[in-house]
């Protein structure tokens, strides 16, 4: 069977992406090894949560020996940017099946959405198929790496930084994802908000970057 | 409760919360039309979250930021922009970082 050019073009677009992914994933992974807690446990976060940064927080947290509400409320606060990607993709997925309005939502991470919403525009056949491509390759690799970083650990010298190419990613991503003059109002106002609130915990400064940063390309529109 | 339980209850109800999030609108607004407004406030959901979170995972870790990372991340953001190739991002931006911590 030929592979089609949907799943052809999601397999080459999510190479780059995975990329930076896999030193967080090892990273992760051995963050899990050296917790008290089993590695099941910790893995089981990797299906469960399908979100690295949370699963970071609960890992480190109830590690820690912090209550279980207080685990759960800063794991919850990490996640609240994907309100506004299911908003973003509200108008998306009402042209999709309903069996795809229940399993897509789970593969929603900042990664999938960057990708996936330049290709909002396509048929939706030719979305979906392109959206599940991305999303089961990343999943796949992120369960893997996970695992790997439990047993064999850093891999990776610390002194090559190859963390850094996590937003050095988000750079290009964003730069695909401003395509007009109010989107980069946005972009702007979004990164000057978060940059001044830096100091709130659990990164809720991305948050409040991206609301003020959509306000203003909704202001930009409209001169 | 032991860290175990807590760790394990703590995971499956961050993740049901998650996928409740990434579903919320999804569900909720799926088979109504949206007004103009919020569409056109949508689209730059994703500009605006993009650059919240290249500022965010980019100078609000632990690590120090210096001239060097503001450098990697600007000669990223015009090679991107320049190219929309995210492997030749990656590349300039990752050598730009190697190449001035090596330097200063």
């Amino acid at each position: 069977m030929p592979i089609h050019t949907d799943v052809r073009r999601g397999i080459r677009d999510v190479i780059p992406v995975l990329v930076p992914v896999v030193p967080f994933a090892l990273v992760l992974g051995l963050a899990i090894a050296e917790s008290p807690l089993p590695n099941l446990v910790g893995w089981l976060g990797s299906s469960l949560i399908f979100g690295g940064s949370a699963q970071l927080t609960v890992v480190t947290l109830s590690a820690e020996g912090a209550g279980l509400a207080a685990v759960v409320a800063a794991g919850l606060v990490v996640q609240t940017r994907h309100f506004m990607y299911s908003a973003a993709f509200a108008p998306v997925f009402a042209g999709q099946p309903s069996w795809f309005r229940w399993l897509g939502p789970y593969f929603l991470i900042d990664q999938q959405f960057a990708l996936t919403s330049l290709r909002v525009d396509d048929p939706p056949d030719s979305f979906r198929r392109y959206y599940l491509t991305v999303g089961l390759a990343f999943w796949v690799v992120w369960q893997a790496t996970v695992a790997l970083g439990l047993v064999v650990g850093p891999v990776v010298p610390g002194e090559w930084s190859l963390d850094f190419a996590v937003p050095l990613l988000f750079v290009g991503l964003l730069t695909a994802a401003i395509d007009s003059r109010p989107a980069l109002v946005a972009a702007v106002a979004a990164g000057a908000v978060t940059w001044a609130t830096l100091g709130v915990p659990n990164r809720l400064g991305i948050v409040l970057g991206a609301f003020a940063g959509i306000a203003a390309g909704v202001g930009a529109s409209r001169r | 409760m032991t860290l175990s339980v807590v760790a394990l209850v703590a995971t499956v109800a961050v993740g049901i919360g998650t996928y409740a999030m990434r579903s919320s609108f999804i569900h909720a607004l799926a088979d109504r039309d949206l007004p103009p407004a919020v569409r056109e406030a949508l689209r730059y959901v994703a500009p605006s979250v993009m650059a919240a979170l290249v500022v965010s995972l980019g100078f609000g870790g632990s690590a120090g930021v210096g001239w060097a990372e503001i450098a990697a991340l600007s000669v990223g953001g015009v090679v991107g922009w320049r190219t929309r190739s995210l492997p030749l991002v990656l590349v300039a931006g990752m050598a730009t970082l190697w190449a001035l911590r090596a330097a200063l």
